[in-house]
């Protein structure tokens, strides 16, 4: 246990495995992608209420989901660089924060693109809208903290402490809706009667939706931290060997 | 099953009355796939000919140390 | 511990408590007025005072809707099926506005107990379906509700 626990704490083995799974992983996420936007743009039935916005709902909630996994991610890897100084870790935790920042971005601009012919407005100061304008704030917090701060150590701590800090935010933005009365509506239940709201026309295609925009999350996070990996290691045998062989 | 809820390509292009709306978020979201899977294998690329560069920089300035050194050890005897 | 890493130290901690201070102090201050709206039951209660910049959610009352044919005024009710708060409107309503609807709409209270809206915006809930399945469940609730009346007036028949 102790053993495997060291050995994925070691850039340069993260990096050789991650090299064999990335192809598969962009199978799956090719495959997945091609299924879901074409069940969400030509198969899902037009709502009765909303009509074909319906479809917005397919990029929005996926990316908005996907959203809040990055803090307590990053939360995660913070604390394993606080207690045991695992340098991956910290490598992980860096690479996640810019991909946060695009996807809550990605998650308010659609949600605003929504809002504007269904709700009459794209943006109001309603429980859900502001504690996720909140989390963008906070990963823009986390990506100046670390660029000003020199030192890497320094800044790894000080960036796991904030993550950590920051991790509150999440179920905020996940209750927000549940705890106040706010414009934008509580999670749906799903339902596997087709003739009841909800229906598995609806969100099947939502959970493939989901699982693609998953593999971008992860294949982009594994993406960045193998170059964060060959950044910090630049000194090491490996990295150079791994330089002088490749063709560009 | 699901059945195709368009019975021809004008029909889908207008989305209703949303077809502004709809085809904004979905050319969103590719520009944001092909940002998050391009931008880091151009960041790799630009690293590893930086890389490169300063191997071959490091390498120049060794030798011509190297003839220096050669220089200065003969001009000494 | 040297003196300079001392001070990155000082830095991080002054930067962690500071965001940590204004979150905290932002969710206190949001924690009293987070709540979008107001339901007609809190407006009926007393709990808006006229004048004041507020916003009601409620549902539109079915056949309360009335066009002015000048302009584009429209006043209508919201209810919360408890309470009914008047509201008069003049502007673009959103798509989804309709009789039955939930609806949010911002402005003040007159005086008189009227609520003068400077937007209303809709508000829709978690259910999507298609147009198909809306009308089967509604076909099967209007069938339910026929139902119960012909038992009512079978037993009050038995009465006779």
């Amino acid at each position: 246990m102790w053993v495997w626990f060291a050995k994925l704490g070691s850039p340069r083995w993260f990096y050789e495995l991650s090299g064999k799974w990335l192809p598969w992983l962009y199978a799956a996420m090719t495959l997945l992608m091609l299924v879901g936007l074409t069940w969400a743009l030509l198969f899902v039935p037009e709502d009765y209420q909303q009509g074909h916005t319906i479809r917005i709902m397919y990029v929005h909630v996926p990316v908005a989901s996907i959203s809040l996994a990055c803090f307590p991610l990053m939360a995660v890897a913070g604390a394993i660089t606080l207690v045991w100084k695992m340098k991956l870790a910290d490598m992980v935790a860096k690479c996640v924060a810019p991909i946060g920042l695009w996807f809550t971005g990605l998650a308010l601009a659609t949600g605003a693109i929504w809002g504007q012919p269904i709700w009459g407005t794209w943006w109001a100061w309603d429980a859900r809208l502001t504690s996720m304008l909140i989390q963008f704030f906070l990963f823009v917090g986390v990506i100046a903290l670390r660029s000003a701060i020199e030192s890497t150590d320094a800044a790894a701590k000080a960036c796991a402490v904030l993550a950590i800090v920051g991790a509150i935010n999440v179920p905020i933005i996940k209750y927000s809706v549940e705890w106040w009365n706010t414009l934008h509506q509580p999670a749906s239940s799903i339902s596997f009667d087709s003739a009841a709201p909800n229906p598995p026309e609806v969100w099947v295609p939502l959970l493939i939706m989901i699982g693609a925009v998953y593999l971008l999350f992860i294949i982009s996070l594994i993406l960045r931290t193998r170059n964060e990996i060959l950044i910090r290691e630049r000194r090491s045998q490996w990295v150079t060997d791994l330089i002088t062989r490749s063709q560009s | 099953m699901p059945t195709l809820q368009f019975s021809s390509l004008s029909e889908f292009v207008q989305m209703g009355t949303y077809s502004f709306h709809v085809w904004v978020v979905y050319l969103l979201f590719v520009l944001f796939v092909g940002y998050n899977l391009i931008l880091p294998g151009v960041q790799r690329k630009q690293f590893i000919r930086q890389q490169k560069r300063r191997v071959a920089r490091d390498a120049e300035l060794a030798t011509q140390a190297a003839s220096r050194q050669g220089l200065n050890n003969r001009s000494a005897e | 511990m040297k003196s300079h890493r001392k001070k990155t130290l000082g830095i991080i901690l002054f930067i962690a408590a500071g965001l940590s201070v204004a979150i905290g102090l932002s969710l206190y201050a949001l924690s009293s007025n987070i709540d979008l709206f107001y339901t007609p039951t809190q407006v009926a209660a007393g709990e808006v005072t006229p004048g004041q910049r507020i916003r009601v959610g409620g549902m539109v009352k079915e056949g309360s809707v009335k066009h002015s044919e000048e302009q584009l005024q429209v006043n209508f009710i919201t209810t919360d099926y408890a309470h009914d708060v008047d509201v008069q409107y003049s502007g673009i309503l959103p798509d989804l506005f309709r009789e039955g609807q939930g609806i949010v709409a911002e402005g003040s209270m007159t005086p008189e107990g009227q609520f003068v809206a400077s937007r209303v915006l809709a508000k829709h809930d978690e259910n999507y379906m298609s147009v198909e399945v809306k009308a089967a469940m509604d076909a099967a609730e209007r069938q339910r509700v026929m139902g119960q009346i012909q038992e009512q007036g079978q037993s009050q028949g038995n009465y006779q």
